[in-house]
């Protein structure tokens, strides 16, 4: 019975590991919809794709790999709310929740 | 707010050596009042400002794409109807239970006028956008606040500013304006033409209608130069009227608890683009690390904090005007500023540290000093006045309450008029006496917007409606 258990707990954490090494690689960058790019253009760009201010760059895998693991719904709240330097809906207010998760897989290199 | 050239290097230098005379819990205030997430079962998004501080449910958010589609929204919505601009203001402009608009549509380059250096620029327009717009017609605003975010419709209806002795705020460099009514008009104005409309909607709080379009007077590109130096906080107090006319732009940081000031000067120069020291993002919070742990060190904790300061570095940097005077931040904060008359300004700074100090109050965030030149719009905190505009910070995630209630009753006593955009108590009765056509403007609000459709709980207090 104990050495089932080891072993499922093993299993698990085998599983826990290729989860987390699967969330290190990024996705391919995804399309966005044209409104979704002028949105980002708009609110996003002046800091996403601007080097040296902080703020975690579109694309670049170090700056996301960490952010990645806590997952999109964290990464939504996070931006609805606003976080440390994020503003709160990233500046965009006209984006619906739909938008606004399109636009950090996009950023985030998340499928 | 700009980021003073806080060196990481040598405040984490300090911090740390500090940090290993006495190991200090971290202290951390109550956060902004929060909003449970219930957004995430399916329902509406709340909306928040920049600092997080200002919130709302709004039952609609409105996106409209022409003038048209506007007139129509500010006669049918759900009222309140409140344009939010990119949502940067910290006083309650925004909030409403009702509409939201956000002119995201209604951004860019409407006309160019190249003879006269005007351009006409749609008021969604977010100002990190608008630079190297105009500057592709060869054009440039004269003079732009620090932060990019905004719109200029917001910008504008709050009377944003930069500084100079010499420069206006952006509401100055305005010279015509087409504006969306609750009536259902689109009207135009500039200074011959529906004039009082023109001096009121130039720093409008969004109470008039809906600023759709704005002329600006820009002048031919230009480049800028732009260097800071650490300086006694006595000796730029005592150099002030020199080194406030010897430089296009010129404000300073008076810091809270040290003798220390970081004096930042920009001139126009012909050199190409270049910069030199270091510009932190995280300066300003390691400045918070640093402050909270030297001032648990009795007695020696003020003269380290201050050496440290000295020595964390300067910067200097030269480029397109656009460039040099305007820039994403990711440091947030709340923020109350009051413009009061210019030559009562250091007097004013004077008691503001003192009460700081006499209070004990744990405020390291530095205190921006900007001078604006004086201008003609009815409610601009510039009217007929040139203004010293003293701005006090507190970090986003840190209460403010104590901080600004400690200092606002100081502002007052200089016959302080408080930033429209930024946190202040006046209302009505308290903000009258300071706006010598405040009675003018709450008329034409009447006229112009007669079933207060845009008008929220902030305005109908500072308006008196």
């Amino acid at each position: 019975m104990r050495g089932e258990a080891r072993a499922r707990i093993l299993l698990l954490l085998a599983l826990c590991v290729a989860a987390c090494s699967a969330e290190r690689e990024p996705a391919a960058p995804i399309a966005l919809s044209d409104a979704n790019a002028r949105a980002y253009q708009s609110a996003c760009a002046s800091c996403h794709s601007r080097p040296g201010i902080g703020a975690p760059l579109t694309g670049v895998d170090a700056d996301w790999r960490e952010r990645r693991k806590q997952g999109l719904d964290t990464l939504l709240v996070h931006t609805v709310e606003g976080f440390r330097g994020m503003p709160p809906l990233g500046t965009c207010g006209l984006c619906s929740e739909g938008d606004l998760r399109e636009l950090i897989r996009y950023m985030a290199g998340l499928p | 707010m700009k980021g003073p050239g806080l060196s990481r290097r040598e405040l984490l230098r300090g911090a740390l050596a500090a940090g290993a005379a006495l190991l200090l819990p971290q202290t951390r205030a109550r956060a902004a009042d929060p909003l449970p997430p219930v957004w995430l079962d399916g329902g509406p998004l709340p909306w928040r400002n920049w600092s997080g501080f200002q919130h709302c449910r709004p039952l609609l958010r409105l996106g409209p794409a022409s003038e048209s589609e506007l007139l129509e929204m500010l006669g049918h919505a759900s009222a309140p109807i409140r344009p939010a601009g990119a949502g940067h203001s910290f006083s309650g402009l925004v909030p409403s239970d009702g509409s939201l608009l956000f002119l995201d549509g209604l951004a860019g380059i409407a006309s160019v006028d190249a003879a006269n250096l005007q351009a006409e620029v749609w008021a969604g327009s977010r100002l990190g956008a608008l630079g190297p717009a105009l500057a592709a017609h060869g054009q440039a605003m004269p003079n732009l606040p620090d932060i990019h975010y905004q719109t200029l419709g917001g910008a504008i209806a709050t009377s944003t500013h930069g500084t100079g002795v010499l420069l206006g705020s952006l509401s100055s460099c305005v010279v015509g304006l087409s504006i969306a009514t609750p009536r259902g008009e689109l009207l135009d104005c500039d200074a011959s033409r529906n004039a009082e409309l023109f001096h009121a909607a130039r720093t409008s709080l969004g109470a008039l209608g809906v600023v759709t379009r704005f002329r600006l007077q820009n002048q031919p590109t230009f480049r800028l130069r732009e260097k800071t130096a650490w300086r006694d906080l006595d000796e730029v107090l005592a150099n002030l009227a020199r080194d406030r006319e010897a430089s296009r732009s010129y404000e300073f940081y008076a810091f809270p608890h040290a003798n220390v000031a970081l004096a930042i000067a920009t001139d126009e120069t012909d050199a190409e683009p270049y910069s030199s020291g270091e510009d932190d993002p995280d300066g300003l919070a390691l400045l918070q690390t640093l402050f909270d742990l030297t001032r648990r060190l009795p007695g020696i904790g003020t003269p380290i904090y201050d050496a440290l300061l000295r020595r964390s570095g300067t910067s200097e940097h030269a480029g397109e005007s656009h460039r040099v005077l305007t820039h994403p931040r990711t440091t947030r904060f709340n923020e109350m500023e009051y413009t009061v008359p210019a030559e009562a300004g250091p007097e004013c700074l004077l008691e503001v540290l003192q009460t700081i100090r006499e209070r004990e109050l744990p405020i390291c965030f530095p205190i921006e000093c900007r001078y604006v030149r004086e201008d003609d719009v009815w409610l601009s905190m510039f009217h007929e006045r040139p203004g010293f505009s003293i701005s006090v910070h507190q970090f986003a995630d840190r209460d403010f309450s104590e901080y600004f209630a400690a200092v606002e009753p100081i502002f007052w006593k200089y016959e302080g008029r408080p930033h429209w955009g930024k946190l202040h108590t006046l209302d009505a009765a308290r903000l009258a006496p300071l706006y010598p056509r405040f009675r003018e403007f709450q008329a034409l609000r009447r006229s112009l917007d007669p079933h207060g459709r845009l008008v929220n709980p902030h305005l109908a207090s500072v308006l008196g409606i």
